[in-house]
């Protein structure tokens, strides 16, 4: 267990810039995530804390310790990749013990009592003479989450270590990560791309975007207080509307760029031009009730709900109902929100 | 005309030809070694392995072989991988200058190495003035000479070969094990090494069958003085001309080839099985 500190990492890859300037401090024991879309830069960035990758200017620190120029293998780090990278000429539980053999951890007895212990934790005590081309996707996967915890590393990096699952077990898999993260007090750096999953393991969130740190702080601020446009159309894929906002007899009201004007919350202090975020789940669709006018262009039937896909003011605007609404494309319907729910993002 | 018999149809004219072109001469090679003035005999193989003359070029052939093969494995190993983690434009370029001694005739090469080491030649000119060796020192008309004129013909085999297993050998695999503690150079020994293991082997097999057989390379670098296997064989046909003591020699040259690839066979068809 220790500390992280990024100081102003920067990256270039020839000519091209892809971090720019990142800091970060990561408590001991902490889970963060670092989520973003693909090219934003979380993965160079956790490669780099893993010295897979050099740093073109900044420093990092592990426990602190100046780590920036040593090479992997002298940072006492745990990486679990994406493919998994199971050596596939040793078996299920040489793999596992790869890593204390190298490192030179604890007598041969030692280091098989640990194996069977990581293996435990992981469920896969039955298949430790197996090969990795034997297994699973889901106990490949495994039996990397094994391999990477069993050295007690100070540090445990997880590159979108879920997203080669189906659905199921990347729920086991996600429940699987929070346990053991709680009973081992790991310091986890996690990338990710998939904002639930960022959402439901992290304790703090740092949302890249283009090599920056958009924003960071705990799901909750991050899903809730989005700070920006970006920010709040990433997490929870919030639809944006630009508006104009003006003061009225009844308070702030925004105006659309077709004219239509919407209340907002009487606390709101901005005004001018600014953004609406507008939550999916927050939108309520009725044939010819109060509130905006919008035209149908889709609907997705997700089962437990219907994505209805809508033009407001020449802009798609995207809502999840409740499965029995029932509207026809090109059906004009309306639209309302809650003041409360709606947040304002000023540009 | 079903599946089997147009499969049949169309490999015919390839079994045709190993039939005509390999295995006759190999039968009749085989009956020769075989066959005296008073019908079967053994003498001829007995004649070559009772001698030590001929036991001595059996010997050569087989250390010389294995000490290519070895250097090659050493050179051709670390250039393969080289060629993995480098640029394509790079990597092709190595591997126009790994083939390219496979494309100048092996006359053309060989006339080559006679004249950078023959005794005024640019080598050993070299050595004798760094101090390095002796005034007598030579290098033409030995092992030695052979050895460098071999792995340079063979080398392409076993980069090649090994080239091929490597490239397909994750990268994230050598990455994972650096972030388990290992050093650069055991990744290479405790993951590479194991994993590339097929084609060393093949490219191994490869080098040594065409090593253990070659003739124009070591007699034109060897002289007639260092003989191996193969010119051992040209020189019984050609000199004596004693072709059943001929045919003996290149069958003894054709199972010691066999007793080296059958293992090897059957390793793999178990795998693959």
């Amino acid at each position: 267990m220790a500390n992280v500190r990024l100081t102003d990492i920067r990256k270039s890859f020839a000519k091209t810039q892809v971090l720019h300037g990142i800091s970060l401090d990561i408590a001991s024991g902490e889970f963060i995530s670092l989520l973003g879309s693909s090219g934003c830069g979380k993965t160079t960035l956790l490669r780099m804390v893993a010295g897979l990758e050099s740093v073109t200017a900044g420093g990092i620190e592990i426990d602190d310790r100046d780590v920036t120029s040593l090479p992997p293998e002298k940072r006492d780090i745990a990486m679990m990749f994406q493919s998994y990278a199971l050596l596939p000429h040793l078996s299920v539980s040489e793999n596992v013990r790869f890593p204390l053999r190298m490192r030179g951890i604890g007598s041969r007895e030692e280091q098989q009592e640990k194996v069977a212990a990581a293996l435990e934790t992981v469920q896969l005590g039955h298949l430790s003479e197996r090969k990795p081309r034997q297994l699973s996707g889901g106990q490949q996967q495994r039996v990397a989450l094994a391999r990477a915890i069993v050295s007690q590393p100070k540090v445990l990096l997880l590159d979108e270590p879920l997203s080669n699952l189906d659905a199921r077990l990347r729920e086991d898999m996600q429940v699987e990560l929070i346990e053991i993260h709680q009973r081992l007090g790991l310091t986890t750096i996690f990338v990710t791309h998939d904002q639930e999953e960022a959402l439901s393991l992290s304790d703090r969130i740092v949302l890249l975007n283009a090599g920056r740190v958009e924003q960071q702080g705990t799901p909750d601020e991050i899903y809730n207080q989005p700070a920006t446009s970006f920010a709040s159309n990433f997490i929870g894929s919030a639809n944006l509307v630009p508006v104009e906002i003006t003061d009225s007899a009844q308070g702030p009201v925004a105006k659309l760029e077709d004219g239509q004007v919407l209340h907002l919350d009487p606390n709101e202090a901005i005004r001018g031009k600014a953004t609406l975020a507008l939550r999916q789940e927050d939108l309520t669709l009725s044939a010819n009730g109060m509130g905006l006018k919008a035209k149908v262009r889709t609907r997705v039937f997700l089962g437990a709900r219907n994505r209805y896909v809508m033009s407001l003011a020449g802009h798609p605007l995207r809502a999840l109902t409740a499965n029995d609404l029932d509207f026809a494309n090109g059906q004009e319907i309306a639209l309302a929100i809650d003041p409360a729910r709606i947040r304002v993002i000023a540009d | 005309m079903n599946d089997r018999t147009e499969n049949l149809l169309l490999a015919l004219p390839g079994i045709l030809l190993l039939g005509l072109a390999f295995f006759l001469p190999i039968a009749q090679m085989l009956l020769l070694s075989i066959s005296g003035p008073e019908g079967f005999t053994l003498a001829h193989f007995v004649r070559f392995l009772s001698d030590p003359y001929y036991l001595n070029i059996l010997w050569r052939t087989v250390r010389l072989s294995v000490l290519i093969t070895v250097i090659c494995a050493l050179i051709g190993f670390p250039l393969a991988y080289i060629m993995t983690k480098v640029g394509p434009k790079l990597r092709l370029g190595l591997v126009v200058i790994v083939i390219l001694p496979l494309m100048t005739s092996v006359v053309v090469r060989t006339f080559g190495w006679m004249v950078l080491l023959s005794r005024s030649g640019i080598v050993p000119e070299l050595l004798r003035d760094t101090g390095l060796v002796g005034r007598t020192f030579a290098l033409m008309q030995t092992e030695a000479a052979i050895v460098i004129g071999m792995v340079q013909v063979l080398l392409p085999f076993m980069t090649l070969s090994i080239l091929g297993v490597l490239t397909r050998i994750d990268g994230k695999l050598e990455e994972a094990a650096r972030t388990m503690g290992c050093s650069f150079l055991q990744t290479i020994r405790t993951v590479v090494l194991p994993l590339a293991l097929p084609g060393i082997v093949a490219g191994s097999l490869l080098c040594f069958t065409l090593s253990a057989s070659s003739f124009v390379t070591p007699n034109l670098l060897g002289g007639t003085r260092i003989q191996v296997l193969a010119a051992s064989i040209y020189k019984s046909v050609t000199a004596t001309p004693d072709w059943p003591f001929a045919a003996a020699q290149a069958v003894i040259l054709f199972v010691g080839i066999l007793l080296v690839l059958v293992p090897y066979i059957k390793l793999t068809g178990a795998k693959h099985g």
